[in-house]
């Protein structure tokens, strides 16, 4: 693309792309390399799941729940019981409630493993990517052990969880942990110190403090910028009081400290998984009795998903199946600072900026087209062309071999 | 017990002139509620985001029943632990409230969602395509009202096409 600065172009991308979780339609409008406007369009996953919610029972309504999200599954089910339990004044054991806490941060752990490997893919770095990929198989196999799933869990049940954690099971966890830890450590180092990657992050799509608190960003991509907020150490929940965790701040607001925010979270899991096994309660799984039917209330529950703050809001009128169940996800928040990150960047920083927030990964389509603003005729895009796009504009600028094709692992 | 009730005791002295005991509701420790006309909100609002109490954590629009004529929405701020809701009551033939999008730009996007999903018009917002919804979703038809037909929905879809 060799356009002169007085050159304007819209470059929409999507809906299908592998970068969201949801489909997501972006266009960026570009002024030579800078981008001078960006709008989205969602919804192409709206799946109707609240409504869906209205027509199933208290318990229906929990596995439905849980399918909002197949990264981040556990914390969907743990924002809806935690509320359905607070109105039915049901009082859940400790160990239940410790258990539902080990699961909680070892879905933390895989959801900030899979985000670093895409984030590093879309820098270019792909050895990185296939790094943390690989170790991640190592949480996922944990979690495997645990549930017998990888990825929707179903560790939550009205009342409690559905399975104990054997000795077996947490001294496989303590091993586990310490091999991750250790790679962790490795992975700090990398994204701190190697120069190439810095190039990709350091000072790129930074958000003040000021920014943050304007755009009412949550979870890592806030705390990146200096905001502390953490809905764990803020309103603690399951066991969250008896086993707290330390909220990851730091300063700069760029992509690094998006990153570093991230990783140091992830050792900050190590910590208090490590706890929670050493003084885990003893007792019941369950509560001894659940209601089939909820009086009439309703119920505001926050939890601190790996993107950051999940709202539930739930309404009973008194029968065996919700009036309400309002879900408010992370990514929601942060998705309108990648509007207003982008603008004044160059387009070859939009993947990264896009990736800091850490928006789901699941499609695997994408379809990118360019085309003058105000014209018919274009020229088709993919994602991956972006991506190999950004990664070679940085390479001319450190005068590098440009005609380098990153392979495009995630394209299926 | 302060990470609560700190927060809270300053939003209850900020407020003070548009909580009027019947009502303001305390619906559990960590939680207040005000009932507030349409009228009323930018004023609140404004108030809270000048006296930096909190953030908007979510807009939650609710159908209480046909039978009662009303749609609610439901503003949740949240500092801390504590959650404050300013809910607001409007006719469900006439629904609208203003938009809060020029104190709090996050808020477009959850009244956007209010109104495809609620039908609750947001005066004072730029006309725009749908965010949420399909293209093709049928104009007046908001799939969270009660009276909402999935059947019948169904039935003029495949009429339709």
């Amino acid at each position: 693309m060799n356009a002169s600065t007085t050159d304007r172009f819209v470059i929409p991308i999507g809906p299908q792309h592998p970068a969201l979780k949801e489909p997501g339609h972006f266009e960026f409008t570009v002024e030579g390399e800078t981008v001078i406007d960006a709008t989205v369009r969602l919804g192409y996953a709206h799946r109707g799941i609240e409504k869906g919610a209205e027509g199933r029972n208290w318990t229906q309504s929990l596995y439905l729940l849980e399918r909002i999200c197949g990264i981040c599954s556990h914390i969907h089910s743990t924002a809806y019981v935690i509320g359905v339990e607070q109105m039915a004044e049901v009082e859940v054991p400790g160990r239940a409630q410790a258990i539902r806490e080990v699961i909680a941060e070892l879905e933390r752990i895989h959801s900030h493993m899979l985000w670093l490997g895409v984030a590093a893919h879309d820098a270019g770095f792909d050895s990185l990517f296939m790094y943390t990929w690989r170790d991640r198989e190592t949480v996922m196999d944990l979690l495997e052990t645990i549930s017998g799933n990888r990825v929707h869990y179903s560790a939550n049940i009205l009342g409690g969880v559905k399975f104990d954690l054997t000795d077996e099971a947490a001294a496989a966890i303590l091993k586990g942990i310490d091999f991750l830890e250790e790679r962790t450590r490795h992975y700090r180092e990398v994204v701190s110190q190697d120069a190439f990657f810095l190039q990709r992050t350091r000072n790129v799509g930074t958000m003040t403090r000021e920014e943050a608190l304007q755009l009412g960003v949550v979870g890592p991509t806030a705390r990146a910028s200096g905001v502390a907020r953490d809905v764990r150490v803020d309103a603690p929940y399951i066991a969250y009081n008896e086993f707290p965790a330390q909220i990851q701040l730091l300063g700069a607001g760029d992509l690094e400290a998006r990153f570093l925010v991230r990783i140091d979270e992830m050792l900050d899991c190590y910590r208090l998984i490590r706890e929670l096994l050493a003084g885990m309660p003893a007792g019941e799984l369950t509560a001894k009795r659940m209601p089939r039917k909820l009086k009439p209330g309703e119920v505001i529950s926050r939890v601190e998903a790996p993107r950051g703050e999940l709202f539930y809001y739930i309404r009973s009128t008194g029968g065996e199946q919700p009036d309400r169940v309002k879900v408010r996800t992370p990514t929601l928040c942060n998705m309108g600072s990648v509007l207003t990150q982008t603008v004044g960047h160059n387009l070859a920083d939009v993947p990264m900026i896009l990736v800091g927030i850490d928006p789901c990964f699941s499609c695997n389509d994408r379809a990118v087209s360019v085309r003058r603003a105000g014209r018919a005729e274009g020229q088709a895009w993919s994602w991956a062309d972006l991506r190999r796009y950004g990664i070679n504009y940085y390479r001319r600028q450190l005068n590098l071999d440009t005609d380098h094709r990153p392979t495009d692992l995630l394209t299926y | 017990m302060t990470l609560t009730q700190k927060p809270l005791q300053r939003v209850e002295a900020l407020l003070e002139p548009w909580m009027k005991p019947d009502k303001t509701g305390r619906p559990a420790g960590n939680r207040l509620d005000i009932w507030l006309t349409a009228d009323d909100l930018l004023p609140v609002v404004a108030t809270l985001v000048e006296d930096e109490w909190g953030y908007l954590a979510a807009i939650t629009g609710l159908d209480p029943g046909v039978a009662t004529g009303e749609l609610h929405v439901l503003y949740h701020f949240a500092e801390g632990a504590a959650v404050l809701t300013l809910r607001v009551v409007v006719p469900r033939d006439a629904a609208e409230v203003p938009t809060i999008r020029p104190l709090i730009p996050l808020a477009a996007i959850y009244e956007q969602e209010l109104s495809e999903v609620l039908g609750v018009a947001i005066v004072g917002a730029p006309a725009r395509g749908r965010l949420f919804l399909p293209d093709d979703w049928p104009d007046g038809v908001y799939p969270l009202r009660k009276d909402f037909q999935l059947e019948q929905f169904n039935d003029k879809e495949q009429g339709g096409s």
